[in-house]
């Protein structure tokens, strides 16, 4: 390790592009998995929630509310019915923004959300989801159900969000993919490209090494362990920034989505990533370290 | 120890270097190589580290016939066979101690002796307290002796030197003799290539001079010679009494 450490004191600008590349791609390998992580959170969320929210009409009656709910209640596989009024609905969106000003709407030119301008609903927690056919009947045959723009009953039904969901996140998983297989194609190039530049200046030393007796294996470690030392550096600094990253976005991701995903997020789970990080960076730089000298150690006799 | 038999080395030029060589070395010999510069004395030693393979014939060190050894026991082989590099080969990056351990490191010796083994060969090879000291700070004749150091650090059974005064002054070139003698007589077999004769004691070594890629004589070294020519008058001497008596035993009956 002596030898690799002097190698890279030894070429320091190599060292530091070879260690930037590396904290990038994993960095972003950091990023996408954590969204993938979330997305795969709310997904589950939603498919394992069998709840239906039917918005009302404004100015429906307190005895069309309780017909509409009496009806819900006794229709099979309906576990739960409950009315959100306007100001249920105010105080259910105060709780799950905080104090966000922008949410709020207390800095905006729009003026703050009130009550008002939120619809009334009915939630409906169905059993299973085989229930939805039925309850859909019953909501679709209510009158102060309201309608979209399209004439359609405004109903939200858990499987379009999981569809939509589901949709928004393949598509993010497949990009990000695409991304971390460029990068890490980037970043074991450029670790070949260093170790070989090294390999090749060291030529005459590797050809007396090889006539004094040294095995292949002792002339490529200090090579390897080089590489190694620029993959787990590269983890470390890109976990380092993602982590920082998403603590600067928790004030911002945490009243959209804190009601599924925990924030801050528990730093077992960012250990476990760092973890995950240090073996992908250390399986990738050792991949590239010994692909560039093992080339090398062979050609010389 | 080390059998050279039949062996011919021809290169892809068409050129013959080596022509039906054949010679054998014993264990803890001396034994200097001559001839012109050109004559295959380096392709010899390049054939004992399998750094070249023979055209025909068979190199045999230790019993092991070379041209059937696997690439992977190469490393093994070098090991016992120290060499002194024409060019000295020590890498100029990396101090003389450093250029020491490599080889120490590469033989597996115990990392704890490490120093102690250092300050010993550098004693031996008369650089004592010149460890630290990058190659480029090194006289010719130093850097010879650093080389020779590192040959012998794991205490190789043989030891080849190619043309190790070859860049040196007559004065050094005699002192890296005399340091390879000291070697020789810790029992460790000496392969000396040179086309300076006349920096060698052939009271010391067995003398082979090459010519044209041929072997033109081998002489044991004269102390050898003269040591065996003592032996046989000594055992003639010995004889001679036992056939008086008996003649005269065989008088006294009659």
């Amino acid at each position: 390790m002596q030898t690799a450490l002097k190698n890279i004191r030894r070429s320091p600008y190599q060292a530091i592009s070879a260690i930037f590349v590396v904290s990038i791609t994993m960095f972003i390998v950091a990023l996408f998995a954590l969204v993938s992580v979330a997305s795969q959170e709310i997904l589950l969320t939603f498919e394992t929630k069998p709840q239906i929210i039917a918005y009302l009409k404004d100015g429906h009656t307190s005895d069309q509310v309780s017909n509409l709910l009496t009806q819900l209640s006794n229709t099979q596989g309906v576990k739960k019915a409950i009315y959100i009024s306007k100001q249920d609905a105010l105080e259910l969106y105060k709780e799950s923004v905080g104090n966000d000003p922008m949410l709020l709407g207390t800095v905006t030119d729009w003026g703050i959300v009130t009550a008002d301008i939120l619809p009334a609903s009915v939630e409906i927690t169905a059993q299973t989801p085989q229930s939805f056919p039925s309850i859909s009947t019953v909501l679709e045959n209510s009158d102060i159900v309201a309608i979209t723009p399209q004439g359609k009953k405004e109903i939200d039904f858990p499987q379009d969000v999981v569809a939509e969901l589901t949709k928004w996140t393949n598509a993010i998983r497949a990009a990000g993919l695409v991304l971390v297989a460029a990068l890490t194609l980037v970043s074991i190039l450029t670790i070949i490209i260093i170790i070989s530049m090294k390999i090749s200046g060291r030529r005459l030393e590797i050809n007396t090494l090889k006539l004094l007796g040294a095995k292949n294996f002792y002339i490529i470690k200090p090579y390897i362990q080089e590489s190694f030392v620029y993959g787990v550096s590269g983890a470390l600094i890109g976990w380092t920034m993602a982590y920082i990253a998403l603590l600067y976005s928790t004030p911002f991701l945490s009243p959209r989505i804190g009601s599924i995903i925990t924030f801050p997020v528990p730093f077992i789970i960012m250990l476990i990533l760092l973890a995950c990080m240090l073996t992908f960076s250390a399986a990738l730089s050792l991949v590239s370290g010994f692909f560039a000298s093992t080339r090398f150690v062979k050609r010389s006799k | 120890m080390i059998d050279f038999s039949h062996v011919t080395k021809t290169f892809s030029t068409g050129e013959i270097v080596l022509d039906d060589i054949s010679f054998s070395v014993n264990p803890g010999e001396f034994i200097c190589i001559t001839g012109k510069s050109g004559v295959g004395k380096t392709t010899l030693g390049k054939l004992l580290i399998h750094e070249l393979t023979p055209t025909k014939g068979t190199v045999i060190v230790d019993g092991e016939d070379l041209s059937k050894m696997s690439s992977r026991d190469i490393p093994r082989l070098r090991r016992k066979i120290g060499f002194v590099f024409q060019d000295y080969k020590i890498i100029p990056d990396k101090t003389v101690a450093e250029n020491i351990i490599y080889s120490l490191e590469i033989s597996g010796y115990d990392r704890k002796q490490i120093p102690v083994r250092i300050d010993e060969l550098l004693q031996l090879v008369g650089i004592p307290g010149k460890g630290n000291l990058f190659p480029l700070q090194l006289s010719g004749g130093e850097l010879q002796r650093a080389s020779i150091a590192r040959a012998i650090a794991a205490n190789p059974p043989i030891l080849f030197a190619d043309e190790p005064t070859g860049n040196l002054d007559k004065e050094t070139s005699v002192e890296i003799f005399n340091l390879l003698r000291r070697i020789n007589e810790t029992g460790t077999t000496i392969i000396m290539a040179t086309h300076d004769v006349t920096i060698i004691n052939f009271n010391h070594a067995r003398h082979i001079h090459m010519e044209d890629g041929k072997i033109s004589f081998d002489k044991e070294n004269l102390k050898s010679e003269a040591e065996k020519e003592a032996s046989r008058e000594e055992q003639q001497d010995t004889r001679e009494p036992k056939k008086i008596k008996k003649r005269k035993i065989k008088k006294i009956k009659k």
